[in-house]
């Protein structure tokens, strides 16, 4: 993850969740309306298709 | 609005509704966690089946309520304690309180907003004494936010760990010591749903209430930074994970997972939601209504004969106390009790959807559609079942975690076209449209989705502007076997207070329209025995009359028979029937005399234009109050403001709705 785009508060919500520049995030699979399920310490979170554009994900290999 | 109440408000709410718990000098014990970690669960099975819920004074948040025993006694036998506890006497019972879920104290919701003011309330003095935050072992990052801010206060803090099975599955080891060493609070394992770890967890808080509050913990100054703040948390956090904590490298992919590749896969995932949602609806509608159907005939039946027995033997057969008796105390009753099978229903799958984590997937699903009305994915299941009745509907809101969401869902809701309306809507197309009856009735089923579209975007554009701007951000918990146990509490407790608040209205209702019905006006009849269309009933519908004629059905038979769906719409046609004194129609759609009379009277009022005064009268008939159960679940699910703000908004789309098909229709033939 490279970074987070948004409002403060959209921000926090997702740094809430786990989300923060710098975290490590997994994509797992797409979602009905273009959305992703991601997986981020233990958790899984399903974003929306624009949430899933405003954070910047760096591809690295596992 | 209520969700704007201010901070002082709260405060003073929290008193009140705390004086009778904490009455004795019991400690009050504040339940918080993030939306999913198990804190409901965990409540239930603290206090059992003494769950008190009910929304907050003043607020449509909702709060549980209950009595919880720790080993408060245990304190007296340690010397160095005595005097410590800032309540009078020590007893054995603590007053715990189920807060809603918030992943922080920064306050976003109005449900967050209200948790922040109860436990950081501006008067320290009506604080808590005790904070239990729940904390999910399998997701501890995410669940430890609110222990960092809790921690940043001076007060008595113990975390209660749940999930530990989950994080095991995930090989996910928490060292339970290290963790408490890290935050500085006590830390318990628990298993709410196993009912393991509740008394370790009682003797912890029980300890923590014989000690003086913790000390906050040391923080550097940030000068109210808050992106600082929020650094400095995350990484107070993860400082404790990484002590605390050992996590596999490589996170394994959980049966969790491939079950979700499916059920929120872009094509799959709608046809998996509408099938759970075809077999909700089934349930609610097909299973439900043979039980229905059974209590309606053991009281109209043997209930009202056996009533009739012992009034006649008491030497009360024939007079009006009987009339009170069978017509309006049974029939209330009755109608009530045919709920409860329907309401167990519901509450009982809702439960079931909610627990297994099958809810969460369903929300992401149909996020999309029904973000068009400002409403979040999960408010689709209220409005689906609301077609087959709109009262397990509005209790279904509570599958909504914010408070707004639920009050423009319960609006929606009646604007759904339930299986009552069906029926009068059959037996008028079969009157009026004998060659199309079948697309009349489909035609009703698209208003009513067009009517929940247009009045949810009419809400949202000017109550709630901001909502449903938020980009959907939600937790997909793992999938769990549901639990019985666990069912059964949440299914009894909720079915208990639709009982508690609906009976009154509904009986109270039933037997007021009796009392009208009964009082003869215009010298026929005498109390308790006179037609309706003498009663004063008939007199009160023939004075809003004139207010129909500019929708075609101006006669008085029509707004009686109006006035009488307003108790319930299965009466529309026995009320007519009724009006008429012609037998009630064996087959809905073969109307026979009942028919004849009732397009008489239509023609009559529309001056000709019979088509265009049904159409009117039809879609009135769907867009008006549903029925008195109906507004005794709004009432105890979003208040009486609510409530009556949603009578006004559907009597007055039902009116204009109406005037302006017939009107238009009018001029069209």
């Amino acid at each position: 993850m490279t970074e987070v785009e948004g409002t403060p508060s959209m921000k926090r919500r997702l740094a809430e969740m786990g989300i923060r520049t710098g975290s490590h995030v997994r994509v797992l699979y797409r979602t009905t309306g273009g959305g992703r399920v991601v997986s981020v310490g233990g958790a899984r979170v399903a974003l929306d298709s624009g949430l899933a554009a405003a954070i910047g994900i760096e591809h690295r290999d596992d | 609005m209520t969700t704007n109440s201010s901070a002082s408000n709260f405060a003073s709410c929290h008193s009140d509704a705390a004086g009778p718990l904490a009455a004795s000098g019991a400690p009050v014990v504040a339940l918080v966690g993030a939306p999913n970690v198990g804190k409901s669960t965990l409540f239930n099975s603290l206090t059992g089946a003494r769950r008190q819920v009910g929304n907050w004074p003043g607020t449509t948040v909702e709060v549980g309520r209950a009595r919880w025993s720790v080993p408060l006694r245990e304190r007296t036998a340690v010397p160095d304690l005595a005097g410590a506890g800032s309540w009078d006497e020590p007893g054995s019972e603590v007053a715990l309180l189920d807060l809603p879920g918030a992943y922080s104290l920064d306050a976003i919701s109005p449900d967050e907003q209200f948790t922040r003011t109860l436990l950081m309330p501006p008067d320290e003095a009506d604080r808590p004494d005790l904070i239990v935050v729940v904390a999910d072992a399998s997701r501890l990052a995410r669940s430890l936010y609110l222990v960092s801010q809790v921690r940043e206060s001076e007060g008595r803090v113990v975390v209660a760990l749940t999930m530990s099975d989950v994080a095991a599955r995930r090989e996910i080891e928490v060292d339970v010591e290290e963790l408490h060493r890290r935050l500085g609070a006590p830390v318990v394992r628990v298993d709410p749903r196993h009912g393991i770890g509740d008394a370790d967890l009682a003797r912890a808080v029980a300890q923590s209430l014989g000690r003086p509050p913790l000390p906050a913990r040391p923080r550097p100054d940030l000068a109210g930074d808050e992106l600082a703040s929020a650094d400095e948390r995350f990484a107070w956090i993860q400082d404790a994970i990484d002590a605390a904590t050992v996590s596999p490298q490589a996170e394994p992919r959980t049966w969790s997972d491939r079950i979700d590749r499916w059920v929120t896969a872009p094509w799959l995932g709608p046809i998996i939601f509408l099938a759970v949602m075809w077999v909700v609806f089934q349930l609610t509608t097909t299973a439900a209504a043979p039980l229905q159907d059974g209590l309606d005939a053991l009281f109209s039946g043997p209930v009202s004969t056996a009533a009739v027995a012992v009034l006649s033997a008491i030497g009360l057969g024939g007079s009006w106390v009987e009339s009170f008796v069978v017509d309006g105390l049974i029939a209330g009753v009755g109608m009530l009790l045919t709920f409860v099978p329907l309401m167990a229903i519901m509450f009982a799958l809702l439960a079931l959807l909610e627990d297994s984590g099958y809810m969460a997937r369903a929300a992401v699903v149909t996020d999309r559609t029904m973000r068009m009305i400002g409403l979040p994915g999960r408010a689709f299941l209220p409005l689906i079942v609301g077609f087959g009745c709109n009262v397990p509907a509005i209790s279904a809101t509570r599958v909504l975690p914010d408070s707004r969401h639920r009050i423009l869902t319960a609006l929606l809701v009646p604007f759904t076209s339930c299986s009552a309306r069906l029926a009068v809507y059959v037996m008028l197309a079969a009157t009026f449209f004998p060659n199309s009856a079948g697309n009349v009735v489909f035609a009703m089923y698209m208003i009513s989705i067009l009517f929940v579209v247009v009045v949810g975007l009419a809400l949202k554009k000017t109550l709630w502007r901001t909502m449903g701007r938020d980009p959907l951000l939600l937790d997909l918990p793992a999938y769990q076997p549901p639990h019985l146990r666990i069912l059964g509490i949440v299914t009894w407790g909720r079915l208990k207070g639709f009982l508690r608040t609906a009976s009154g209205i509904i009986v109270a209702t039933v037997a007021a329209v009796w009392l009208l019905q009964s009082i003869p006006v215009g010298g026929q009849g005498s109390f308790a025995d006179v037609p309706v269309s003498d009663s004063a009933y008939a007199a009160a519908a023939q004075t809003v009359t004139p207010v129909f004629a500019p929708a075609g059905f101006g006669n008085w038979e029509a707004v009686g028979a109006l006035a009488v769906g307003f108790v319930a719409k299965e009466a529309v046609i026995s009320s007519w029937s009724q009006t008429y004194a012609v037998e009630e129609p064996s087959e809905l759609d073969a109307p026979g005399a009942l028919g004849d009379a009732v397009r008489e009277d239509f023609a009559q009022s529309s001056g000709g234009h019979t088509t265009a005064a049904v159409w009117a009268f039809m879609i009135f008939l769907l867009a008006y109050t549903p029925c008195v159960a109906t507004l005794a679940t709004q009432w105890r699910e979003i208040g009486r403001k609510w409530t009556l703000f949603g009578v006004g908004v559907q009597l007055s789309v039902a009116w204009v709705a109406a005037v302006a098909v017939f009107q238009v229709g009018r001029l069209l033939s």
